[in-house]
């Protein structure tokens, strides 16, 4: 049930800015899967991680993806990964790009961009201005040093990308933001948990689109123990309290793709039959399917199609 | 059992120093203070190594440690930090760490006959930074072992050439051995269901963090 990989080779390693570096990652056979603005895929590292990164570089380029990769101070093993020992030349397994940050029409747009989370809207700032649609970018980073592509999106888009750097400028004001936003806009927020939460506060929710990184704090009521059906095997599970339904399908020889493992990024999507999912994620499932690595079950019992 | 007489027999310091000769003193030119590039390199791609540790008495013990490659995190040049995963029994290593800090660290890379040896001194940590590096399958270990480095080295490739440790077909030698149900039950539960023993200890094995 792991999703089918594509064959890539690291084509180039480029410094896009202070402890920021871009992968182009060139296909090793035939065009590699298309994908649309916001997209991002899986990469399996040479040390046995699967990382999520958005997709920035040119949707009609089929022969190559560029993602852009922050070496986090906490690194789990991925970004420090990347920047530390990874080669050129050397072959990557990619997933097929998945997309929960999709670029719905409207008549003109605001981008609002915290440091590495330029990454989805970079594509998207360029679909939009290929199609005449009136789009603005606020892109919001410590000091421009930090900041990947800036001088490019400058170059590119002149007075409607504006570069707020925080330590001097302090953050932007999304609520005034908010008050100027043209009729019908829509409004499309990656970055840190702050921005996120600052985008949420000062824009209305059917406007605004959010991608995370790392789930937002939530909390919920207790863990339950509950029981899944697997349809197809006809085997019928117990999850207990402690263990997430990801795990529990896993041990059991049912293995479902996971990435995160923390609702964000989607590649554990699974269908479910009957039963109420108690949806945890940060995606926000669509009709019928659950993320199995953080939701659980509303009632004692779910069937899913496995 | 070993019986007094027919123990094999002791040789002196002095006579062993005459026939294998003085330590090696190219070791000691080979030998490291700090981590180096390689040796980084080296234990970003390492999903396994050996510890070793002693008592204040010097009683010894050696034990294996695993998960993905780079699971041992380099802090700085001259710290790692491991991290404490369910059934590694770290809590021997750690009795021992408290009455003798020393530690010798073997790195293993699946395919490399070379190993790398990082000797130092441990202690335990709970420091969320270093616990926050570690988190696999959205699990955070409890406690870590910050390893502070004194001496680092490559260990030349002989004796796992000669082992054919990484040669598939060395596999072969599993097949000679029992299962561990079998030895559990044998040893430990006679009567026991050698079989109920390899379920219960498969299930196990599948549920790693
Ligand atoms: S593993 Fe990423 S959403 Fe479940």
């Amino acid at each position: 049930m792991n999703a089918p990989m594509q064959q890539t080779v690291v084509d180039h390693i480029d410094r896009a800015a202070e402890d920021v570096v871009s992968l182009a990652l060139r296909s090793a056979s035939g065009p590699l899967a298309p994908w649309e603005p916001g997209a991002h895929i899986d990469l399996a590292l040479p040390n046995w991680l699967t990382r999520q990164y958005s997709l920035c570089g040119d949707p009609a380029d089929r022969g190559s993806y560029r993602v852009a990769i922050r070496n986090e101070r906490l690194s789990r093993g991925g970004s420090e990964y990347i920047h530390r020992f990874l080669r050129q030349g050397r072959t990557l397994g990619v997933s097929l790009p998945r997309n929960h940050f999709r670029l719905e029409p409207a008549p003109a747009y605001l981008f609002l961009a915290g440091g590495i989370g330029i990454t989805p809207l970079l594509p998207m700032l360029r679909a939009a201005a290929a199609s005449g649609v009136p789009a603005d970018l606020v892109y919001a980073g410590q000091s421009v040093a930090t900041m990947p592509f800036a001088d490019e999106l400058r170059s590119s888009y002149g007075d409607r990308v504006r570069i707020v750097a925080t330590r001097r400028q302090g953050r932007p004001d999304l609520a005034a933001l908010a008050s100027a936003l043209p009729p019908g806009a829509r409004v499309y927020c990656c970055g840190p948990p702050a921005m996120l939460a600052e985008a949420e506060a000062a824009f209305p929710a059917g406007r605004l689109h959010t991608e995370r990184f790392h789930p937002a704090p939530k909390s919920f009521a207790p863990n339950e123990e509950f029981e899944v059906e697997c349809a197809r095997s006809g085997q019928t599970l117990r999850v207990p309290a402690d263990e997430s339904l990801l795990d529990v399908l896993t041990h059991a020889g049912r293995p479902v793709g996971s990435g995160c493992r923390e609702g964000v990024c989607g590649s554990c999507e699974i269908a479910v039959l009957d039963g109420e999912p108690e949806h945890r994620d940060d995606i926000g499932a669509p009709q019928g399917r659950m993320y199995p690595c953080v939701s659980r079950a509303l009632g004692p019992r779910l069937v899913v199609d496995l | 059992m070993t019986h007094a007489s027919t123990r094999p027999r002791r040789v002196s310091p002095a006579e062993v120093r005459s026939r294998v000769g003085e330590p090696d003193v190219k070791k000691r030119d080979k030998t490291l203070d700090h981590i180096g590039v390689y040796a980084r390199r080296f234990i970003a791609h390492a999903p396994f190594l050996t510890m070793a540790t002693a008592d204040a008495e010097g009683r010894a013990d050696c034990s294996p440690r695993g998960d993905y490659p780079g699971f041992a995190k380099v802090l700085d040049d001259r710290t790692l930090a491991l991290p404490d995963r369910p059934g590694n029994k770290i809590a021997d290593s750690f009795r021992n760490l408290a009455e003798n800090d020393g530690i010798g660290l073997l790195f293993f890379i699946p395919g490399v006959r070379e190993t790398l040896r990082v000797n130092g001194r441990a202690y335990p940590t709970d420091e969320p930074d270093v616990l926050a590096r570690m988190q696999t399958e959205a699990k955070r270990p409890v406690l870590a072992l910050v390893v502070e480095v004194d001496e680092v080295y490559f260990h030349c490739g002989r004796a796992l050439v000669r082992s054919r440790l990484w040669d598939p077909g060395s596999q072969a030698l599993a097949d000679e051995m029992p299962s561990a149900g079998e030895m559990a039950a044998a040893q430990f539960a006679p009567g026991a269901d050698p079989e109920a023993f390899d379920r219960r200890l498969e299930d196990a094995y599948r549920k790693l963090y």
